[in-house]
């Protein structure tokens, strides 16, 4: 399993006057190799979920072991590492540094880790080949197209090699020929053994073919789909 | 490897967001650097003087002595043979006739000192840019300011004022070079009877007894016998005249360095505001490195490098220009301020020496307070919530 949640409750300002349910009982899990979608209307859970997933912070209570390990209790500092390692994120508009060239978006992950400028340039090549945005390479991302910008994002998210990649939304802004390549895209990743979580509440992606299953969450709780 | 590797990268990423914020930073930039460099030129002006101070008052005799009366100077007649009689240690004692004259023509205040031919230091003769010392009565040297003042042109004979109108005239024999010293900018230095003749007074009478001593270490101790010997007598040490130097150069610099240490305190908040206001454009980018793995040490070392390019620059750049303001503009911006606003200053070659300590004092009240301004901002920006992007 690359990700099992169990009985996991997410809330902030606990104890407040101002306390929110984000999260109650999720309980599911992912194998390797598989896309899976989650969606469902804004406000219902999805990206508190996909943050918890992509160990951005540690559930409230429940069990969730990401990649192989626990996270609830890990403190901030391994939950980065153990993310960094493992887990690529594609966000909703990309969230590129426009004043950046591709090729030092891309790398973006490689500066924390101590990886050299020389085998940083090599790794980012590599990477760009394979999404044919290798021409691109010292643009700067305010001068390319959108989907141009999409494939810089997921060249960010792959960079690591990361057994897991995380989308939120990865569509929500794009045109219909942007969103059947993007699916194309993870399509080609799910045959090279990565797991893939997308949040959307977008048709094209939910019900492309290379999807496995299918999650609906609202209000904070997984109300159907295939494996609760 | 992997840490050093891992600091330089982020030191790279460091340079390249100063450079894209360059409107923002630059401003900071360019008002700490003004600061470090008027804070910088105070010091190294004040520093400049007294070293100049202190060399030349090696050439000032070692005691002065001088009557009093009411608390005022008062020319005074002495045998000084009787006064100095029994004291043991004494190389030479001149008399002198020293006094202010004002020139109301040109609105200066010239220093008239007068000597006996015999007691003109030949050390003076290497001063001059050009002729001789005094040799008769009417001879006078002149600093350079003082004929420029005097608008002399190349006229070498001039007249002043005695108390009761009658005109006293004077050949140049001499010019003072500028630059020579502290001392020698407004003086006109002639024989110890043309000074008494040109102030209206007793040709016996005297100003000043100028007393040099074998042993340097006994200066203290003689001058206390001297003045025990003459009651109501003011009697000044070389020692004492470099102390009063130093008092009022460090007083002037001091006042300077508070104002200026008052701006570097507003400049500290300023920073302090400017860090803290992180730009929604910022905090997007903060988030999106720490969702792609940064941790929240290495943003703050990122926001470290920043500031510490920031100060190092800042500080490299005004304490050169500082430097170079000093040394090769004559500290020009300073000058009214530590010089003071007499007609005729004195004008010589600036050459601070390098004072560790006083390059680390600056360092200290500049780049440890800006640092210690963008800890808490870049602590804050580091704390931004990597989920804030989604």
């Amino acid at each position: 399993m690359q990700i099992e949640l169990n009985s996991v409750n997410k809330y902030y300002n606990r104890g407040q006057h101002n306390e929110v349910y984000a999260l109650k009982n999720i309980s599911f899990s992912v194998q390797e190799g598989e896309i899976v979608c989650i969606r469902g209307p804004s406000g219902s859970g999805k990206s508190t979920l996909l943050s918890i997933i992509g160990c951005l912070y540690p559930p409230t209570s429940g069990t969730a072991i990401i990649c192989g390990r626990q996270i609830a209790r890990l403190p901030d500092h391994f939950l980065t590492r153990h993310r960094r390692e493992n887990i690529g994120f594609i966000f909703q508009r990309f969230n590129l540094i426009e004043s950046l060239t591709v090729l030092e978006n891309i790398t973006l992950p490689l500066l924390p880790l101590g990886v050299p400028p020389a085998e940083r340039t090599v790794r980012a090549r590599k990477v760009m080949e394979e999404l044919q945005i290798g021409h691109r390479e010292k643009f700067r991302v305010n001068g390319i197209s959108g989907g141009e910008m999409q494939r810089v994002a997921i060249g960010r998210a792959l960079i690591n090699n990361p057994r897991l990649l995380l989308a939120d939304e990865p569509t929500a802004h794009l045109d219909p020929q942007l969103r059947s390549s993007f699916m194309d895209a993870m399509a080609d990743l799910k045959k090279s053994g990565k797991t893939i979580v997308i949040t959307s509440h977008d048709i094209q992606v939910t019900g492309h073919p290379k999807v496995d299953r299918c999650f609906t969450m609202e209000d904070g709780t997984m109300t159907a789909g295939d494996g609760i | 490897m992997r840490v050093i590797s891992k600091s330089l990268n982020i030191l790279d990423y460091a340079l390249s967001l100063l450079v894209r914020q360059k409107l923002k930073n630059l401003g900071v930039f360019i008002v700490f650097t003004a600061v470090i460099f008027l804070l910088a030129s105070f010091q190294l002006f004040s520093t400049a003087l007294k070293e100049s101070a202190a060399r030349i008052l090696t050439t000032v005799p070692h005691i002065t002595v001088q009557k009093m009366s009411a608390g005022r100077q008062i020319p005074y007649n002495v045998d000084y043979d009787e006064l100095l009689r029994g004291i043991f240690g004494i190389a030479t004692v001149k008399e002198r006739v020293w006094g202010y004259y004002f020139d109301e023509k040109n609105g200066a205040n010239y220093t008239v000192v007068g000597l006996d031919q015999h007691h003109i230091s030949p050390r003076l003769a290497e001063v001059l840019s050009w002729g001789g010392l005094p040799q008769r009565r009417g001879d006078v040297v002149i600093a350079e300011p003082v004929q420029e003042s005097m608008q002399l042109g190349s006229r070498e004979r001039f007249s002043l004022f005695r108390p009761d109108l009658t005109m006293k005239s004077f050949k140049v024999v001499g010019r003072f070079s500028r630059g020579s010293s502290l001392v020698t900018d407004d003086i006109l230095l002639m024989t110890r009877q043309d000074a008494a003749d040109l102030f209206a007074m007793d040709q016996s009478f005297i100003t000043d007894l100028l007393v040099d001593v074998a042993n340097p270490t006994e200066i203290d101790t003689i001058a206390a016998k001297i003045s025990a010997r003459l009651p109501g007598a003011r009697v000044i040490t070389q020692n004492q005249i470099h102390k009063t130097y130093n008092v009022v150069f460090s007083w002037r610099s001091g006042f300077g360095s508070i104002c200026l240490l008052t701006s570097l305190f507003a400049f500290i908040i300023l920073s302090w505001d400017k860090a803290s206001g992180m730009s929604p454009e910022e905090r997007r980018e903060m988030a999106i490195l720490k969702v792609t793995g940064w941790q929240t040490s290495d943003i703050m070392w990122l926001r470290f490098c920043e500031s510490s390019v920031i100060a190092f620059t800042a500080f490299v750049g005004g304490y050169s220009l500082a430097w170079l303001h000093i040394v090769f503009f004559d500290g020009v911006l300073l000058r009214p301020v530590l010089l003071g606003w007499s007609v005729i200053r004195p004008s010589f070659q600036l050459a601070p020496p390098f004072v560790l300590h006083d390059f680390l004092l600056i360092a200290a009240f500049s780049i440890i307070p800006y640092m210690v301004a963008t800890i808490v901002p870049a602590w804050k920006s580091a704390m931004v919530r990597p989920d804030s992007v989604m």
